[in-house]
């Protein structure tokens, strides 16, 4: 089994490149930190038997995909599984951020993944699935202010998710969107769940865990994956309250954590 | 006089030990994550205590390739200054965290930092401890007893049990440190575990949330405060002859759990070796 993983750097990409290699899984890694994706490489490859390449690039320019399409066919490589893990966030009003940072939340979300998800769909084997795991959010659940581009962002990803894995379900292409809550993935991450007091915690996920059953899930064609009982008891009643409700509580509990966060 | 190098030496036990080490008039090399904490703690160890000896490098020791940089770097200031000899090594840095958190390796950041940070450091600075048949002392916890260490899964990368990792990073501690004693006391190196007892330290308050960092928060008020297992580093910096023992408590050997024997220490010392990719005490 051959697997590319975009954002491979980051905490949720490393932890499914460890995940995958130890079920014994072939890495294709990319992420635009090559330090990062180095030491990974020699990380993984001194734990566990398997074949490791890396190749560092902006998945969001266009010439550098080419590149990257090149650097795959050229070594044959057919590829099983694909990880879009790459993604960014700005959070704070929309008016307080700068348009190049909402534009690049646009570009790394959306369209850097559906640039991606093209190419490697050309790397299918022929009569043999092709899985590919799209990492939405809990935010592409409900309308997020003060999160509006990012959650927005997410759900796009998982619309298109269950659109395309209807749409080519028969050439054996499944696609799963995990939305997981918050992630310990960074320093900062940590702090904006423990900002976020008791909810926080328990809207959090174990890292380990989803990463194990994202894989499992995805082997067994599923089409959405909500870690956690409370993420999805929240994302049904999502779907009975009305939805501007909604977006009313949520925007008091991001304004009351962002404060706190800004005071800390 | 004596030359120590000492990591995680910003807060806690290690800036009470630093503290205690510079008032005794040893010269230190301390090691702290980032400039920030490594100012502060100078500037509060330069005010108690005069003309103290100390100079900080800064690393995140939990990446491994940092500390191969900063232990290059050490290794030049002890050529320079010290003319190659290193007394006591103290591998104290070490980590709490609440779920399964990488390093830049994928590698589980308590097992990194509490167990496999101290390996490499101690292989990186073997030489300079050989020269003065120095020590290498770790800080240990009673938390090693009753714990196994889980070879099929060293990592927790099934499912994270905080308290479980933690228990089992010390129990490496144990385990490197009898198999430090194997490989180098024939030249004249010895290893220690410190046991500090319950100490009111931030370890537990450091990048964790929810039930771990509120756990701790009650814990830590019924411990002491640091600078009294710095009594016990003091001891084992200063003694003359290499102290008896291998897991001290309050200046005197204590029992450990039966888990620390040659089989599992040999075990874990070629997993390190290998995590580490270097090749540590084999026959030349």
């Amino acid at each position: 089994m051959n697997v590319v993983i975009t954002g491979a750097a980051g905490g949720l990409g490393r932890a499914f490149a460890v995940e995958c290699a130890k079920r014994g899984y072939n890495l294709i890694l990319t992420d635009i930190f090559e330090d990062g994706l180095k030491i990974l490489k020699e990380g993984l490859i001194r734990r566990y038997d398997i074949n490791v390449i890396y190749y560092a690039c902006d998945i969001t320019d266009e010439q550098q995909i080419e590149k990257l399409k090149e650097y795959i066919s050229i070594r044959n490589i057919y590829i099983d599984m694909l990880f879009n893990v790459a993604g960014i966030d700005h959070e704070g009003a929309f008016t307080q951020r700068s348009f190049a940072q909402i534009n690049d939340i646009v570009k790394v979300n959306i369209e850097a993944t559906l640039r991606i998800t093209y190419m490697m769909l050309n790397f299918k084997r022929t009569d043999e699935p092709f899985r590919i795991i799209n990492v939405s959010s809990l935010a592409s659940q409900f309308p997020m202010p003060l999160k509006a581009v990012y959650a927005a962002s997410k759900r796009f990803i998982l619309d298109f998710s269950y659109a395309l894995n209807e749409e080519l379900n028969e050439k054996s292409v499944y696609v799963l969107s995990l939305c997981p809550g918050g992630l310990a993935t960074t320093k900062s991450a940590i702090e904006g769940m423990a900002v976020q007091g008791f909810f926080g915690n328990a809207t959090s996920n174990r890292l380990e865990v989803v990463a194990r059953r994202t894989i499992d899930k995805s082997l067994r064609k599923r089409r959405v994956y909500i870690p956690g009982t409370l993420n999805r008891i929240f994302s049904v009643a999502g779907r009975f309250l009305p939805v501007t409700m909604v977006t009313r509580v949520i925007y008091m509990r991001w304004k009351r954590a962002l404060s706190l966060r800004c005071s800390m | 006089m004596k030359n120590v190098v000492i990591t995680g030496a910003t807060s806690g036990i290690g800036l009470a030990v630093c503290e205690s080490l510079l008032l005794s008039g040893h010269r230190v090399i301390g090691i702290g994550r980032s400039a920030e904490s490594s100012e502060k703690a100078l500037s509060y160890l330069i005010s108690k205590t005069n003309d103290a000896d100390i100079t900080f490098f800064n690393a995140d020791l939990m990446q491994m390739e940092e500390v191969r940089i900063v232990s290059a770097k050490i290794m030049e200031y002890i050529d320079t200054n010290w003319d190659g000899k290193l007394d006591v090594l103290i591998n104290n840095a070490g980590c709490v965290r609440s779920r399964y958190c990488t390093t830049k390796e994928g590698y589980e950041q308590q097992f990194a930092l509490n167990h496999l940070a101290a390996f490499l450091m101690t292989y990186s600075l073997i030489n300079p401890l050989i020269k003065s048949k120095g020590r290498v002392i770790i800080t240990s916890s009673e938390s090693h007893k009753g714990m196994k260490i889980r070879w099929d899964d060293l990592m927790f990368t099934r499912f994270y049990r905080p308290l479980m990792a933690y228990k089992q990073s010390k129990l490496a501690n144990m385990l490197f440190s009898f198999g430090l004693n194997d490989r180098y006391s024939v030249y004249g190196i010895r290893a220690y575990c410190i046991d500090p007892g319950l100490v009111n330290t931030e370890i537990g308050l450091k990048q964790t949330f929810g039930i771990v960092s509120l756990a701790w928060s009650l814990r830590r008020k019924k411990g002491v405060q640091p600078d009294v297992p710095a009594k016990t580093y003091l001891y084992l910096v200063e003694s003359d002859k290499h102290p008896v023992g291998l897991y001290i408590h309050k200046n005197k050997p204590k029992e450990y759990s039966s888990y620390v024997n040659r089989e599992n220490a040999d075990r874990l010392w070629k997993i390190s070796e290998k995590l580490c990719s270097i090749e540590f005490g084999r026959f030349q």
